[in-house]
């Protein structure tokens, strides 16, 4: 315990780590944040649309034309359009001050004019091609077969859907989560600069403390266990800061399994402490160059995991699908994921399974280095 | 014994560092291992600590091989890297209790080598304080506590006062004596000649990774021909005195120029009285007058031709 804790002290107080792998992400998450809520416009409300009509003696005469506008600018919850029955000058004087989206003439054909292209644009010509569309119809059909003109208006009035949506689960999916996703597995990474750190304190021929550890009595796995324990337990409760402020400040939903996030956040720090001990002891540059190759290679794993590009994760294992087995952050992001949106914990399990055959592979070839105790040169 | 190196051959690459090095190192003295720079003094300490690999040789300490796992030999070892083996993130005082940590497990026992080191060190009114915030002499002092907290029997010292404030040299110093009188044994590596000369009761002069000569200061001072050296500053002398000077006992060279004469002895006591009662019976004023003995530079000197410190 001894060894244990004041190796916890050694890394906890390193302010420049601790920066990058904990604060930095804090900031990403809520950068996130923002900006998700301004791209799905989730807090935007809708409002009426403006729409002037030239009241000619078309439109006067177009009783039904008349009735379909009325009822969907009648002042209720789900009023679609603000009407300004107006003469032509002034309806195309209020287009051109922007206070109306568009100008509805009747005569021949009913038409729209617009001065710009835009979703309330778009919405008032899918109404009136909508109108079009089922006056053609109704009047074809009346003029068909006028008997059947009871059961029409009936059936008018109703809409079906021919189709059926079935969820894996109760949860919805939702694609900004696996930015969210990815960004947890990208912190689980960084505790690779700890597993590099360790291996830097470990082996004689990189620092003097190593060398003075080196000679003391103690047995090098002892060593490695207790600085791997040290470096797990900062890594995780970073990951936990990052977890309950998404959870309970930012409000991402992790669906209802808090023990799996927990293990799957266990697992992903191992999966970064190992990676850095491998990197830290397998490449024999300077300290800077071993930070940069672990900078890289971790958000590389992230990218390839959806970071930065939300459809990449789909892409990768459309792809090049054994890259998503065996790339670290993939694996946590899915795992996160499918907790989220698959009742069934196979899938979460596999990846589980996985991390830790990949994470233990690397603790053992860095052990097998590591344990050398003579070096050709200090 | 408690070192022995025998016949210890060390190469990096091509380069030979310790060619058949022999080495022994008796209980209770302060042996000095003095050298120039690239001699193979650190090369040295950590072959006899396990740290680096040897193409041949063998090593005891404490009368039992030493090697990685040798961990009761190691229990009494203690080490004063040359660089300075700290943590930063650590004070001072949880700097030398981590790493005594890692020889003594009691924690009340530990608390007590620790302040008892603390005080040793003279670092008590900087316990708390961080490694960057310590002037290069006071973490030289943090750098000794750290390898000697838990009161090893053997010590070895790699050039512990390099880059330090005369102050803290002189309390480094003052305080491997006390060590060695509390029954420490110290290994003292050094290029400084006036330390080892000050310090060590036993001197091993190496150079290319051999022994030249070893011995205790005044046996190796007895291996060159030069004794002491006498300079005076003298007005006027004539060229009858010098000749006269020359003759005298144990005289090896005499020289006057720049209003000094200079001397050298090749031995033999009261050098200095016999030269100033010459110079009164010939009424020869004098000035200021110097006498220096052979240091271990001049032992160096005379067997390799160079300077200790190039």
């Amino acid at each position: 315990m001894h060894m244990f804790g004041y190796r916890l002290k050694c890394l906890a107080r390193d302010r420049e780590v601790v920066f990058w792998t904990l604060i930095f992400p804090l900031i990403l998450a809520t950068m996130f944040h923002f900006a998700f809520d301004q791209l799905m416009g989730r807090q935007e409300a809708f409002s009426p649309i403006g729409v002037a009509v030239v009241a000619s003696d078309a439109y006067q005469q177009n009783i039904t034309f008349r009735q379909a506008l009325g009822a969907i600018s009648e002042p209720s919850g789900s009023q679609l359009i603000e009407l300004a029955v107006t003469d032509e000058r002034e309806a195309f004087r209020l287009l051109e001050d922007g206070a109306v989206a568009g100008v509805i003439t009747v005569g021949d054909h009913v038409g729209l004019t617009v001065s710009q292209s835009g979703i309330e644009q778009s919405i008032l010509k899918a109404v009136l091609d909508e109108y079009t569309h089922k006056y053609a119809t109704v009047t074809g059909i009346l003029r068909a077969n006028p008997a059947v003109a009871g059961e029409l208006i009936r059936e008018l009035g109703q809409t079906r859907s021919y189709t059926q949506q079935a969820s894996f689960s109760s949860a919805q999916p939702d694609t900004a989560l696996n930015f969210f996703y990815a960004l947890i597995a990208m912190t689980c990474l960084y505790g690779g600069f700890w597993g590099l750190r360790n291996t830097t304190d470990m082996q004689a021929d990189l620092s003097a403390q190593a060398a003075r550890r080196s000679v003391a009595p103690t047995h090098k796995l002892v060593v490695v266990l207790y600085d791997s324990a040290a470096a797990l337990t900062i890594s995780l409760a970073e990951v936990a800061v990052l977890l309950a402020y998404l959870m309970l400040v930012l409000r991402v939903s992790f669906g209802n399994e808090v023990w799996y996030v927990l293990l799957t956040s266990l697992v992903g720090c191992i999966a970064g402490v190992s990676l850095g001990a491998f990197i830290g002891t397998y490449v024999r540059k300077s300290e800077s160059a071993k930070t940069g190759i672990l900078i890289g290679t971790s958000l590389t794993m992230s990218f390839l995991a959806g970071l930065m590009i939300g459809t990449m994760k789909d892409m990768v294992a459309r792809k090049a699908p054994v890259l998503s087995y065996i790339n670290p952050a993939a694996l946590i992001t899915d795992a996160f994921y499918s907790l989220y949106i698959f009742e069934s914990h196979r899938r979460f399990f596999l990846n589980i399974g996985l991390l830790l055959l990949i994470s233990s592979s690397m603790c053992i070839l860095s052990f097998l280095r590591l344990r050398r105790d003579r070096y050709a040169g200090l | 014994m408690l070192v022995s190196v025998h016949n210890l051959v060390k190469r990096y690459g091509d380069l030979l560092a310790l060619d058949h090095f022999n080495l022994e190192v008796g209980e209770g003295e302060i042996l000095g291992l003095l050298g120039p720079n690239g001699s193979g003094k650190t090369t040295t300490i950590n072959c006899v600590l396990s740290l680096l690999t040897y193409d041949k040789g063998v090593i005891e300490v404490f009368g039992r091989p030493m090697a990685p796992d040798a961990y009761e030999s190691k229990r009494n070892i203690g080490v004063v890297m040359q660089n300075v083996a700290v943590f930063q993130e650590l004070r001072v005082d949880e700097n030398i209790d981590y790493f005594c940590g890692m020889y003594v497990h009691d924690a009340k026992t530990r608390r007590r080598l620790v302040d008892e080191a603390i005080d040793f060190v003279g670092l008590s009114e900087f316990r708390k304080f961080y490694p960057k915030k310590l002037s290069g002499g006071l973490l030289r002092r943090l750098n000794i506590a750290c390898g000697i907290a838990h009161k090893p029997r053997l010590i070895f010292m790699d050039e512990p006062t390099v880059a330090v404030d005369p102050q803290s040299r002189n309390k480094i110093l003052e305080g491997i004596r006390e060590l060695n009188r509390q029954g420490a044994t110290v290994v003292y590596t050094s290029h400084y000649m006036e330390e080892v000369d000050q310090l060590c009761t036993r001197i091993v002069i190496m150079d290319k990774g051999k022994t030249l000569a070893a011995g205790t200061k005044e046996e190796l001072k007895a291996m060159i021909n030069d004794g002491e050296t006498i300079s005076v500053e003298l007005y006027v002398l004539q060229p009858d005195d010098v000749a006269h000077i020359r003759q005298m006992p144990h005289v090896t060279r005499a020289e006057y120029a720049d209003s000094h004469l200079t001397i050298h002895y090749d031995g033999g006591q009261h050098n200095l009285l016999n030269l100033l009662d010459y110079l009164r019976s010939r009424d020869l004023s004098f000035g200021r007058v110097f006498s220096e003995q052979p240091t271990l530079n001049d032992v160096f000197l005379e067997i390799t031709g160079r300077q200790l410190r190039d």
